[in-house]
């Protein structure tokens, strides 16, 4: 095949058999690749009732099929499983160079299903696998475990996706580590790992990706880079990263400060934000063929943390330590980074569970003798010992590495502390503060309480207006960036006001997540400068002259549409409920205390108003939220059914 | 004007878009092993070493390709003053 590698491997741990399976030509049209093809491989195999942590578990890697050429930030790879932490579609996706790895291998995906019986790790090199003992690696960190791969195996180039103690231990919130600093972090996927006793998938491949059409694929590849680099967001965003959002959620009020208490944050400019960046990191590192290279490398030079030196000074991590649990300067949060990359955990979940934790000190439901430490608001010490104990389940750790939803039934009265939608912790952005597309992708995220399968294109972070209260937000962009918008006309005026070019949040939701699940598909980066400027007719283009498959951009963008509607209805097998899109209580009950948005709260009803409004573009039952037939014929889903178990 | 390949390790990021190019270009395929020009990454240090390999024909399309300015085309008297 074209693009495609063309087999995807099949490793059974119980049995420690190895096959390999061919990417079928009908899949490569309805599903491209990557989370295409990790959904319909989790709905075909993952009965409902199946445990998370169980043997019937599979954990399916799979990299787009634009990975490996020169299509600019084509790195990524989704990772999914049933999830140990909501029970519904698990998955996550990360770049770096493990998916560009794999192809070169000589494989489009990996399938782990079973359990070994004893520590495992699996080695890919160029069309061959070996299940290979991993008892010298286990109870060792990712970093640790990733440069003894390398060494024992003589190939510093080798990419290795590795666990930690937290994914050995089942924290239902630990990642799958992708090298030393980038990872599958959402969704407890290293639980799932950790369970097979899996510690790591190592690959390395001399090979390389065919193309059908060289010269159109090459003009493709330039007219994308173009594009991107015509984004007003490219220069920033390429200097700052994603740091750029540290400045508007102060100014919004829109920061989750000590668990989502206080909107805003005392010297957060000075001590946290990109103006500060500068100071400790002056150059950024790319995953493959990025031209954006929006990591940075930190280098903290002095201070109780000097010598630290790693990638990654994200908002992330920055917002999730720096103002949920109150981390006052960027060199700590580095090193609770650190912390959480070796022991594998999922940042976002790791502050809100820390966070959480603050909390019940604060309110004297956990204290000093149950812990063994302090644990007061900003004590990044305390921080690091407590996610050590959570890593390695001891103590009062072992009831927070369940999460906060499961954690909270132990402290009476806590739940209305705990953050979470669907069991997945949510903290970045303060939906009471700064209403838009992005935070409407809390609840209607397949994986729970995160904004990332849920972006406005064309975001404008320059504003916190609802024209319309949760029904719309301000574009605010030049009539340019209307223009230019990948979009079909119709569509267009559908979601944009004809006049003022408001944005409709639930339609504009609808078309970001297809929109994004193609990305996550074909293996291209979510960027604002790339989701911006890419859209349906670029895919089409790239898709069709690399594979040699043509597709349309109605077909690319349906293809979208189809792998959502897909983890929904493995979500309905697997128990979903319709209350289960929901915000947690507190944003509700509790309005936010500091910052210009102190005072505001969510209204239920306004909530569920809008959430039907998102059903009804989706085409599905606006009362249940259920894809029905018409809807499922139409994606070619009508031999998949939705009854809820 | 002559034009020559101006190389700046300091800048590079990684990204191997010119090792990519490189394998398109003169092999008519993506690949990373084999191209005319390599990147070494060494990730626990975020240091990049760029290796020009002796089959090298000096056609320039990776420094086009480079997003990051460790790679350039320039022209040769603007190299003789940068250099002082």
């Amino acid at each position: 095949m074209y693009g495609y590698s063309g087999k995807i491997l099949d490793i059974d741990l119980t049995a420690g058999r190895i096959k390999e399976r061919p990417v079928e030509r009908d899949w490569a049209r309805e599903y491209l690749s990557g989370l295409g093809f990790n959904a319909r491989l989790l709905y075909e195999e993952i009965p409902a009732g199946a445990d998370p942590l169980g043997p019937e578990n599979i954990l399916v890697f799979n990299v787009g099929v634009l990975v490996g050429t020169t299509v600019p930030t084509a790195s990524r790879t989704e990772a999914s499983a049933l999830s140990p932490a909501t029970g519904l579609f698990g998955t996550a996706n990360s770049g770096n160079f493990w998916g560009s790895e794999l192809k070169f291998a000589g494989f489009d995906g990996v399938v782990i299903r079973g359990k070994a019986a004893a520590p495992v790790y699996v080695w890919i090199c160029d069309g061959q696998a070996t299940i290979l003992p991993a008892d010298h690696l286990w109870g060792r960190d990712a970093w640790e475990t990733v440069r003894r791969i390398r060494r024992e195996l003589g190939d510093g180039a080798i990419q290795v996706a590795a666990i930690g103690q937290a994914g050995e231990n089942l924290v239902r919130f630990a990642s799958v580590e992708n090298g030393p600093f980038d990872a599958w972090a959402r969704t407890g996927l290293g639980a799932v790992m950790g369970s097979k006793n899996l510690k790591a998938v190592a690959v390395r491949g001399r090979g390389a990706v065919r193309v059908a059409d060289r010269k159109e694929f090459l003009q493709a590849v330039e007219d994308t880079r173009k594009a991107i680099f015509s984004s007003p967001f490219y220069g920033s965003f390429s200097r700052f990263g994603t740091m750029l959002a540290s400045l508007p959620y102060q100014e919004f009020g829109a920061l989750p400060g000590r668990n989502y208490r206080l909107g805003a944050i005392e010297n957060w400019v000075e001590t946290r934000s990109r103006k500060v960046l500068p100071r400790y990191s002056n150059r950024g590192v790319a995953c493959v063929a990025c031209p954006i290279a929006c990591a940075h490398w930190v280098d903290i030079k002095e201070g109780p943390y000097a010598g630290l030196r790693l990638k990654d000074m994200e908002v992330t991590p920055v917002i999730g330590f720096g103002a949920g649990c109150d981390i006052n300067n960027l060199p700590a949060v580095a090193m609770v980074t650190e912390t959480c990359q070796r022991l594998g955990l999922d940042m976002v979940s790791a502050a809100a569970v820390v966070a959480f934790a603050m909390e019940l000190y604060e309110k004297g439901l956990i204290g000093e003798k149950d812990l063994g430490f302090p644990l007061n608001w900003g004590d990044e010490r305390a921080t690091i010992s407590l996610l050590d104990i959570i890593a390695h389940r001891r103590g009062l750790g072992d009831v927070l590495a369940e999460g906060v939803r499961k954690a909270a039934e132990h402290f009476p009265g806590a739940s209305k502390y705990a953050v979470e939608v669907k069991g997945l912790e949510c903290f970045l952005l303060d939906p009471r503060a700064r209403w838009s597309t992005w935070t409407l992708g809390y609840i209607t995220n397949v994986r729970g309480g995160d904004h990332l399968r849920t972006r406005n294109p064309v975001e404008n972070l320059r504003y916190n207006e609802n024209p319309v209260p949760y029904l719309t937000e301000k574009f605010g962009f030049p009539e340019e960036m209307y223009e230019r918008l990948d979009m079909p006309d119709e569509l267009k005026k559908d979601i944009f006001d004809p006049v003022t070019r408001d944005v409709n949040i639930p339609k504009m939701s609808r078309w970001a997540e297809d929109l994004i699940a193609v990305y996550n598909a074909l293996g291209m980066c979510i960027r604002p400068p790339v989701l911006h400027t890419v859209g349906p007719t670029l895919f089409a283009r790239l898709y069709t002259s690399l594979t040699g498959i043509a597709l349309t951009p109605e077909e690319v963008i349906r293809a979208g549409e189809r792998i959502w509607n897909l983890q929904k209805l493995f979500n309905l097998r697997h128990g979903e409920k319709h209350a289960d899109s929901d915000y947690p209580s507190r944003f509700y009950e509790e309005p936010v205390t500091a910052g210009p948005a102190a005072g505001r709260r969510l209204e239920r009803e306004k909530v569920r108003e809008v959430l039907r409004e998102y059903y009804l573009a989706r085409g599905w039952d606006p009362d249940t939220g259920v894809p029905g037939a018409a809807k499922l014929a139409e994606l070619n889903l009508q031999s998949y059914t939705h009854q809820r178990s | 004007m002559a034009r020559e390949l101006a190389v700046n390790p300091g800048r590079c990021t990684g990204c191997c878009t010119c090792a990519l190019t490189c394998a398109i270009t003169h092999q008519g395929e993506f690949k990373l092993t084999g191209a005319f020009i390599s990147i070494a990454r060494d990730e626990f240090e975020g240091t990049f070493t760029i290796t020009f390999s002796s089959l090298c024909r000096g056609c320039k399309k990776c420094a086009l390709a480079c997003p990051s300015g460790a790679l350039r085309v320039v022209d040769v008297e603007e190299m003789a003053e940068q250099e002082g």
